[in-house]
C-alpha cells in the first residue's frame, strides 16, 4: 500500500507534470527575464550608434547592475509561478490532483529554488559570455570576472580571511532561499496585489525587527561590540546571519506547506 | 459510499448548510437541485475536500475528503462550473494529466472526445467554452473515478452536446460510481438523474429516488384540473399537475414541477415521508 504522505513513483509522476505545466505557463517569462542582458546590449549599441556614431557595448558595471536587477525581477516573479493557486478555477484543479500536499510542496520547492534560478543563471551568463566572445568592446564576461574573483579569493590564506568561506556561501544560499520562498509564499497567500502585499509586509517586518533588534542591542553593550568589532567578530556575525537566514527560510518553507494543506476553494 | 453527518458550513455569519445528513450510495446519479445561493456548490466542494466542514463529518469510503489523501483524490473527480484551459492540445493534456490518475484511460478519453465532436489536436486555449467543458468532461470520465462531483456540467453546452453528455455519463461511469450533479437545468438531465436531492436554505428538503417520489406524488399531464393539486402549471401542450398519489399508479416525474411543488409545500412533502 502506497504511503499517503510521500511515495517516490507518485512524486516523480507529479514532478514531471508540474515541471511541464511550469514550462508551458512560466518558463518563457523566466527565460525572457534571463535575456535582459541581451536587451541591454542592443539598447546600448543602438544608443551609441545613433547618438555617438560609435560601436560600443555596455561595460561591466552596467551589465552587473542589469544582471542584479534581472535577478530581483525573477525573485518577484515567484509570486506568479504558483500564484494561480489562489484562483478558484485553476487552484481547485491543482488541489484535486492526486498527489499529497508534501509531494506538491517538494516539487514546488525544487522548481522554485533550483530549476528556475539555475536556468536563469545559465541562460544569463551564457548570453553574456557569447556577446563578449563576438563583441570585444564588451570586455570580460561576467562569468570570467566571477571566476577571477573566486580564484583570487581562493589564493588568500586563513590569516587573510577572518571567517569561514563555507559560512559565507551558506549565508548566500540561505539568503537566496529566504527571498525566493518569501515571494512564493506571498504568491500563494494573497489573491490580488501579491507584490504590493509582499513589499508592505517586508517593510513593516523590517521596521519592527529594527526597533526590537535595536532596543535589544542597546540593552546589551557587549552585543554592540560584538557586531562593531568587525575584524575579530565578523565570523561570529556571519554565523549568526547564516543561522537567522536558515531559520527564516525554514519557517517560510513550513508556511508554504501549511498553506498548501489548508488552502480552500 | 459517502456519508454526510450533521454537516454545517457558513461564510462568516451567513449560515449556508446546517446539520445536513445524507447518504450517497454507489450506482446512483444524484441530481442536486436548489435555488441560487442555497449551497449546492458549497456542498459539492465540501464533498470533494476543497472546503473543510465547520461542523459534522463527511466519510467517503472510510476517509475524510478534507485530508486530501492521494488515494481518495485518485478515486474522485470534481468538475467545477467554470473550467480553465490548459495551454496545450486536448490530446496532450489528457496524456500528461492522465498519468496522475492511476485508472486513467487515454483511449477512452479520445473515444469520448470523438463522441463529443471535439478535435483532439485543437489547443484547449483556443476552444469555445462549450468545447472546453466537453474536453474536461471527457477527461473526467476517462479517469475512471468512483466519485464524480459535477457543478452545472451542461452549462455552456449546445443542444446536441447535452444529449451527448447524458449518453456519456450513463455509458462511461461504472456501476458502483457515486455521481452527484448540481444543476439548474433539470430538463437537460431529467432522464438520467435518480435519486433527487433538493436543497433549501440550510437544509435538505428531499432526498428520494424517482420510484419513491412517484409512489407518493402523481404527475398528471392531462387537461382535467384535479381538486387536490399541489402544483399546477399550464404549458402550451396542456397542463402539469402534481398531487398526492392515492391510487399507487405510476407516473413520469417532472423534475421542474417536482422542484416547484416541494418548494411551495414543504410541510406536505415532509408529511408524505419524502
Amino acid at each position: 500500500m502506497k504511503s499517503e504522505t510521500f511515495n517516490g513513483s507518485r512524486f516523480w509522476n507529479y514532478f514531471k507534470y508540474d515541471l511541464i505545466q511550469m514550462w508551458r505557463n512560466h518558463m518563457k517569462a523566466a527565460l525572457g527575464i534571463s535575456l535582459a542582458g541581451l536587451v541591454l546590449y542592443v539598447a546600448v549599441i543602438s544608443w551609441n550608434l545613433i547618438f555617438h556614431q560609435t560601436w560600443q557595448a555596455p561595460g561591466f558595471d552596467g551589465r552587473m547592475i542589469v544582471a542584479f536587477l534581472a535577478f530581483c525581477a525573477l525573485e518577484l516573479y515567484q509570486t506568479r509561478t504558483y500564484g494561480y493557486l489562489t484562483e478558484k478555477k485553476a487552484g481547485s484543479a491543482w488541489l484535486m490532483v492526486p498527489a499529497s500536499g508534501v509531494e506538491k510542496w517538494v516539487s514546488m520547492l525544487i522548481i522554485t529554488l533550483i530549476i528556475i534560478p539555475v536556468l536563469f543563471i545559465v541562460v544569463y551568463l551564457g548570453v553574456d559570455w557569447l556577446l563578449c566572445l563576438v563583441d570585444h568592446t564588451s570586455g570580460a564576461s561576467l562569468i570570467s570576472r566571477f571566476a577571477d574573483g573566486v580564484s583570487k579569493f581562493g589564493a588568500l590564506g586563513p590569516e587573510d580571511i577572518p571567517f569561514s568561506i563555507g559560512t559565507l556561501i551558506w549565508m548566500g544560499i540561505a539568503g537566496f532561499c529566504f527571498n525566493y520562498l518569501y515571494w512564493l509564499l506571498c504568491g500563494i497567500c494573497f489573491k490580488r496585489y501579491k507584490i504590493l502585499w509582499g513589499i508592505a509586509i517586508a517593510f513593516v517586518s523590517s521596521l519592527l525587527i529594527s526597533i526590537i533588534g535595536g532596543s535589544a542591542l542597546a540593552m546589551h553593550t557587549d552585543s554592540v561590540e560584538l557586531i562593531t568589532n568587525e575584524a575579530e567578530n565578523i565570523g561570529t556575525t556571519l554565523n549568526w546571519l547564516s543561522g537567522i537566514f536558515t531559520a527564516a527560510a525554514m519557517c517560510l518553507a513550513g508556511g508554504i506547506l501549511y498553506r498548501i494543506k489548508t488552502i480552500k476553494h | 459510499m459517502i456519508n454526510v453527518s450533521n454537516l454545517s458550513f457558513a461564510y462568516g455569519s451567513k449560515s449556508v448548510l446546517k446539520n445536513i445528513s445524507l447518504e450517497l450510495n454507489g450506482g446512483n446519479i444524484y441530481g442536486l437541485l436548489g435555488e441560487n445561493g442555497v449551497g449546492k456548490t458549497t456542498l459539492l466542494t465540501l464533498l470533494c475536500g476543497l472546503k473543510k466542514p465547520q461542523q459534522g463529518t463527511i466519510d467517503t469510503d472510510g476517509r475524510n475528503p478534507w485530508d486530501r489523501q492521494p488515494s481518495l483524490l485518485a478515486e474522485q473527480f470534481y468538475l467545477p462550473d467554470e473550467v480553465s484551459p490548459a495551454h496545450s492540445k486536448a490530446e496532450v493534456f489528457g496524456k500528461e494529466s492522465g498519468k496522475l490518475w492511476p485508472a486513467y484511460d487515454q483511449a477512452k478519453y479520445l473515444q469520448i472526445l470523438s463522441e463529443f465532436e471535439v478535435d483532439p489536436v485543437q489547443r484547449m486555449d483556443t476552444m469555445s467554452s462549450g468545447q472546453l467543458k466537453k474536453t474536461w468532461i471527457a477527461f473526467a470520465l476517462a479517469c475512471n473515478a468512483r466519485h464524480y462531483f459535477m457543478d452545472e456540467p451542461t452549462n455552456g453546452l449546445d443542444i446536441p452536446s447535452k444529449a451527448q453528455f447524458r449518453s456519456a455519463i450513463t455509458k462511461y461511469t461504472s456501476e458502483d460510481s457515486v455521481v452527484v450533479i448540481s444543476t439548474h437545468q433539470v430538463r437537460d438531465l431529467e432522464n438520467i438523474i435518480d435519486p433527487v436531492i433538493i436543497l433549501d436554505k440550510e437544509a435538505v428538503l428531499m432526498n428520494a429516488s424517482l420510484e419513491a417520489i412517484s409512489q407518493k406524488l402523481f404527475f398528471d399531464y392531462g387537461s382535467e384540473i384535479h381538486a387536490d393539486s399541489l402544483y399546477l402549471e399550464r404549458t402550451p401542450g396542456g397542463t402539469v399537475q402534481v398531487y398526492p398519489n392515492t391510487t399507487g399508479e405510476e407516473s413520469k416525474v417532472n423534475l421542474e414541477a417536482l422542484f416547484n411543488t416541494v418548494h411551495a409545500h414543504k410541510e406536505t412533502i415532509k408529511s408524505l415521508g419524502l
